[in-house]
């Protein structure tokens, strides 16, 4: 890992679509180049919505994203990834008639490298290319199949960094226990990730940690901090480092001061 | 020019679009027909199989018999070419497939050439009990939009029996082109109806019925249309299913893509019940590409009309 900030959130904020609330408040962070740094917070705190104003689908109301110190806050998604940027789907599209080689070569810039590229990525997240790449990316591919060619595609594409949406999720025990062996390929390869997560084990690989509450930035820090500071918020009988109380402690302070405030406007 | 350069010409134009002829030739032994205009130039059966063709004043009637038990795994190759710029062509196919058969039909309707040609087909298909039988029709109408294409379909399919439709115009220029294909479906009989088509300019206008009548109990249908309409072309799917029967389930689904000013799609699905026991449904999405799929594809670096061509693309 290297001492260069390659993605810095500043202050961003993405109101909903009935524009009552915002489904992420004021967020800042920044990922550290060559480091995988995962964002964690419970269902529906706003971590895809976040994944996907990094990637441009959604444009934040306020605040900026500068990745590799340049302002990207107003690009389109085409621009961001044509830079280096990614995303894997947490639910991936499907497509009739699109083959998986198409679908995964459809990154890979050099045309003569489509092929090697392919394989090489299939091998990689545990499918066999001899079968797959014929098939197509339809309603016919089971769920984990289809996530484990979401994959496939953005280690084919070799962005600098790749932003992933659960991608473990609905994999089978098999592919998680060499989940660290694909992490690994993938920082090999020069990537950096933003890895949105639910899963401690998973996210054990992560250099440094988000954890997101209701659209809004709890603590920044060491990973397995984070997840008790995250324990301790959801109310789950952890055993929880004692020092951390006070952090914890400090949070909810935080946010209960920011709410009582909020009332009074 | 002679019979045979004029049907190698037409031969030819298939090839063109990445179709191997090979099976059309005179030298290969599946069974065949293959039209030049309104002139007959290989008939070739195979046992089970009886061909015959009879040249009218615009066109020919052909029949086809396909006798019981008959299993073929090579398709009856159909070849309906014309490689003139004008003319009328008319084609009567009469095809019956006997019970307990199971066949390919494979046609082709070539028209390299056509700047003001029309080309019409009213088709019977008559399929017995426990058959499966599987049709398929592919268009090429050359680049020059000028022709008017206009089959009509009536297919009565047996107990117990499996019909597949799969109609295809998405390469070159369509032109002026109505199809209407009507499918009666009786007692446990499946059917599966695909249709696909390209409008690519203002001179493309296409017009789809494909209905499928449930008649008897248990009958089931899928009807899948899928179009686009680019550059100023316009397509429209009119996908009609009734259940009329005891427990048959029948879905009419209709996928259409329009891109560019002047492009205009299409749906009107009909479906109707006349059983308190069918279930019959339908679903139709026109307009803009899926968001999904193009911004997953936008994240990879293509921009929004490299996606949507790759989307229609891959889609027909
Ligand atoms: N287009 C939208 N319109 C309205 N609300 C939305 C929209 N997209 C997301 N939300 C809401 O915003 C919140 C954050 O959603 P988001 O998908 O970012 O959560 P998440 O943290 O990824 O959750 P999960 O762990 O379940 O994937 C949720 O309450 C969701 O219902
Ligand atoms: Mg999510």
């Amino acid at each position: 890992m290297s001492s260069d900030v390659l993605l810095s959130v500043k202050d961003i904020s993405i109101l909903s679509e009935d524009r009552q609330c915002n489904i992420v408040d004021t967020i800042s962070f920044d990922v550290m180049e060559g480091s995988i740094h995962s964002i964690i917070g419970p269902n529906g705190a706003g971590k895809s919505t976040l994944g996907y104003a990094i990637m441009g689908v959604y444009h934040p109301c306020s605040g900026k994203i500068f990745f590799k110190g340049k302002d990207i806050t107003d690009l389109s998604i085409t621009e961001r990834a044509k830079r280096g940027i990614t995303l894997a789907w947490q639910t991936p599209a499907r497509f009739d008639g699109l083959s998986v080689y198409d679908y995964i070569g459809v990154g890979v810039k050099d045309k003569n490298l489509i092929e090697q590229r392919v394989r090489e990525a299939l091998e990689i997240v545990n499918l066999d290319p001899d079968i797959y790449i014929k098939r197509k990316v339809d309603a016919n591919l089971s769920g984990g199949e289809r996530k484990r060619i979401e994959l496939a595609s953005v280690i084919a594409m070799r962005p600098k960094l790749v932003i992933l949406d659960e991608a473990e999720a609905g994999m089978d025990l098999i592919v998680l226990e060499s989940f660290m062996d694909i992490f690994n390929k993938i920082k090999e390869l020069g990537m950096t990730i933003l890895l949105i997560t639910h899963r401690e084990d998973i996210g054990m690989v992560s250099d440094n940690s988000t954890l997101i509450w209701d659209g809004k930035v709890l603590a920044n820090g060491h990973f397995r901090d984070i997840m008790v500071l995250y324990c301790q918020k959801a109310g789950l009988k952890k055993i929880c480092n004692r020092t951390l109380f006070n952090q914890f402690d400090e949070c909810i302070d935080k946010i209960i001061e920011e709410e009582t405030r909020e009332n009074k406007i | 020019m002679s019979e045979r350069s004029d049907s190698s010409e037409i031969l030819n134009s298939l090839e063109k679009y990445n179709l191997d002829i090979s099976d059309y030739l005179p030298s290969h032994s599946g069974p065949k027909l293959v039209l030049n205009f309104n002139k007959i130039t290989t008939v070739s059966e195979v046992e089970g199989i009886i061909l015959k063709g009879r040249e009218i004043e615009n066109g020919i009637i052909a029949d086809i018999v396909i006798k019981e038990g008959t299993v073929l795994e090579d398709p009856i190759h159909l070849c309906f070419g014309v490689n003139k710029e004008t003319g009328l062509q008319e084609i009567f196919p009469r095809i019956i497939a006997e019970d307990n058969s199971s066949v390919t039909l494979q046609a082709h309707c070539s028209f390299p050439n056509a700047k003001n040609l029309t080309h019409k087909m009213f088709g019977h298909i008559y399929v017995g009990k426990n058959c499966k039988f599987v049709y398929n029709e592919t268009h090429y109408h050359g680049e020059q939009n000028g022709a008017t294409v206009a089959p009509v379909s009536h297919v009565y399919v047996g107990e117990n029996s499996y019909f597949e439709n799969n109609f295809f115009l998405t390469q070159g220029t369509i032109g002026r082109m109505k199809i209407q294909i009507d499918i009666y479906a009786f007692k446990d009989s499946i059917i599966n109806s695909n249709v696909k088509a390209f409008g690519k300019n203002s001179l493309d206008s296409i017009r789809v019925r494909d209905a499928v009548f449930l008649e008897g109990e248990n009958a089931r249908s899928i009807i899948k249309m899928k179009a686009a309409a680019i550059g100023g072309g316009e397509v429209m799917m009119f996908g009609i299913t009734e259940g009329n029967a005891a427990n048959t389930t029948g879905h009419v689904d209709c996928t259409e893509i329009v891109k560019d000013r002047g492009s205009r799609c299409r749906a009107i699905p009909l479906i109707r019940a006349t059983d308190e026991s069918c279930h019959i449904t339908h679903e139709a999405s026109l307009g803009k590409v899926d968001s999904a799929q193009l911004n997953a594809l936008m994240a990879r670096g293509l921009d929004e009309d490299e996606a949507t061509d790759l989307i229609i693309k891959n889609m027909l």
